[in-house]
């Protein structure tokens, strides 16, 4: 049928062929405001960070180097920030994941008695929150407050993909859990050797996107932590922009004895920074759409 | 009843294992959500942070001390003024973009461009806001991308500050708000799109339809019930910042001590003399406002939807 439409389609009138270039220089204009940006950051952290300062670079870097790399890989401030941030992302994303699949999969149990009211409870706890005060006082009291826990305890239940997965595991017929509860097995088993093989979907969306909301977290770093080994990459690259309250300041700030700036470090930090998610970036793409759609019905 | 009773418990017997589970979370969101539900009540009382959990029971009242203070703070008014500002410029433009723009993807024909445009608009979606605001320090400062343009061109005489200027702050914000998402909510329109059936197309093709007639009159008003929906999520979320819910982030990103004439927000403000300053009962009840009203206006536009698109939140 769409062939069809497309081989069907006559000579291109005058309004197609201003509309395929109005629409088309557009397009082009778009791609380039995303990725310029981006190209950017990537190529001047492989400029000398003194150069740099001085203004003037925007395809090719001037005087290349790899001296801001150097630098981040050899200040232990960098690197134990980069070290938090990869825990963080695996032990968060792996008990995130664990714990919001359990508990969505059991709440997708037709006949679960006080289905409808676990249900209610977790639509009220999605759309209503204390705020962040009363939320603080009780991460202090909890004795969450600076320490790693922090990061990865109290976002264990995404209430969103409960939702999504409740929907996704309901349509898993029951005869398949049955018949293995003949066999014999238990609940867990059940859901261990059965449920999660199958489910890989849904579990795949949660963790990227659960993973990539751990990476890029610079919230509970700045609030909830004090010490200084706990600090995360964002944390660190945030804290720059906010120590340099007046921007024109970014520049100045050299390191004495080499070429590098508080600027052309933190450009190496933003790229390592964005490396892993273009890395899983292909595989985002392939589950994100169904992952919003599902949200999307529901909703 | 008696035996009705008996059924549910044994029942419930039955399930034991994958009640375990659900207990499990029931447990986790009160402590983790219902407990600060009801920690808002400090709002009201003379709470001190060391009596922890329990003080926000056993401290004094002391009613509307704090609503008062606030609603007469010389920062209120400029408060509500940003917040709300921003909150109504975004719905303005970052919600009708995407919508532009998936009609304008869905218009390509070549299929690698269309591709590569689309795969290219969501990037940016997952890059977090502290590297956004890193990228827009480096465009918009003094000596940036942006500025060198503006003077190689002659559009302005000198710099303009884009980072410092309050006259710019909100500007900056939607701009850069619509840069970073328009094209991950794109994808929910282009869906919508996709289902389309070829067939309208094709008949209004044989009655002579122009393109822009076929996405006004067909396109447009088959994806409104995506659009009605997507518009109430947005106003849900009208203080957070619509769709994205990106006031406080670049708030407290890129604002500075220059631009917070047009840049501190109520959200911004909590942070402040709540975990700064240590206010915690200050905080909590200027929060509570913005919560109030963001309660109110889920309502709202669930009422709203339900009206309107037949179905709701909740």
């Amino acid at each position: 049928m769409k062939a069809k439409l497309i081989s069907g389609k006559r000579r291109r009138s005058r309004e197609d062929w201003i509309m395929d270039s109005v629409i088309y220089v557009l397009a082009v204009i778009i791609l380039f405001m995303t990725l310029y940006p981006f190209y950017f950051v990537f190529m001047l952290s492989f400029n000398e960070g003194m150069d740099s300062s001085l203004g003037g670079i925007y395809w090719f870097p001037r005087k290349f180097t790899l001296v801001n790399y150097g630098k981040f890989f050899n200040d232990l401030k960098w690197l134990r920030a980069l070290l938090v941030t990869f825990l963080r992302t695996l032990v968060g994303t792996a008990l995130g994941v664990a714990f919001t699949t359990l508990v969505a999969y059991a709440l997708s149990f037709k006949d679960l008695v006080g289905r409808k009211a676990y249900m209610t409870f977790v639509i009220i706890c999605m759309y209503f929150s204390g705020g962040i005060i009363p939320y603080y006082t009780l991460l202090r009291t909890l004795h969450l407050l600076d320490s790693f826990a922090v990061y990865v305890i109290p976002g264990m239940l995404s209430l969103f993909y409960i939702t999504i997965g409740r929907t996704f595991f309901e349509g898993i017929p029951a005869s398949l859990r049955e018949s293995a509860k003949i066999d014999g097995a238990g609940e867990l088993t059940v859901f261990a050797r059965i449920i999660v093989p199958i489910s890989k979907p849904f579990m795949a969306t949660l963790a990227l996107f659960t993973g990539v909301g751990h990476w890029n977290n610079w919230y509970d770093s700045t609030f909830f932590i004090k010490t200084k080994t706990l600090r995360t990459l964002p944390y660190l690259m945030m804290e720059v922009i906010n120590q340099n309250q007046a921007p024109s300041d970014l520049n100045a700030a050299s390191h004495m004895g080499t070429n590098t700036t508080t600027l052309s470090v933190q450009l190496a930090a933003m790229v390592i920074s964005v490396l892993p998610i273009i890395f899983v970036y292909p595989f985002l793409q392939k589950y994100f759409v169904t992952g919003m759609m599902v949200g999307a019905v529901k909703e | 009843m008696e035996a009705k009773q008996k059924t549910w418990f044994q029942k419930f017997r039955q399930q034991r294992a994958i009640q375990a589970f659900v207990w499990a979370g029931m447990i986790y969101l009160v402590i983790f959500n219902l407990i600060p539900m009801f920690g808002l009540i400090m709002g009201f009382k003379d709470y001190n942070i060391s009596s922890g959990i329990r003080g926000i029971f056993t401290s004094e009242w002391v009613g509307l001390k704090y609503f008062k203070e606030f609603v007469t703070d010389y920062k209120f008014g400029r408060l509500v003024r940003n917040t709300v500002a921003l909150s109504v410029l975004k719905i303005i433009f970052s919600f009708p973009l995407p919508i532009i723009f998936a009609l304008m993807v869905n218009e390509i024909h070549n299929l690698k461009f269309k591709k590569v445009l689309q795969t290219c608009s969501y990037l940016p979606h997952f890059i977090s806001w502290v590297i956004i605001s890193n990228i827009a320090y480096q465009f918009f400062s003094q000596a940036g991308i942006i500025n060198t343009l503006l003077q190689t061109l002659h559009i302005t005489g000198g710099p303009v500050g884009f980072l410092t200027d309050p006259g710019k702050f909100w500007g900056l914000a939607v701009f850069l708000d619509v840069w970073k998402e328009m094209g991950w909510w794109t994808i929910i329109f282009l869906a919508a799109i996709t289902g389309i059936s070829n067939d309208y197309y094709e008949a209004a093709q044989i009655d002579g339809a122009s393109r822009m007639q076929r996405i006004w009159y067909i396109t447009l008003p088959c994806i409104k019930s995506t659009i009605v929906v997507v518009l109430i999520m947005t106003m849900g979320n009208l203080f957070g910042g619509g769709l994205s819910g990106s006031n406080f982030e670049q708030s407290y990103l890129l604002g500075n001590s220059l631009n917070a004439a047009t840049s501190d927000i109520i959200q911004t403000y909590v942070f402040d003399v709540g975990l700064s300053q240590g206010r915690y009962a200050y905080a909590t009840a200027v929060g509570l406002i913005q919560s109030v009203i963001s309660v109110i206006l889920i309502f709202v536009s669930n009422f709203v939807s339900k009206k309107l698109a037949g179905s709701g939140l909740f």
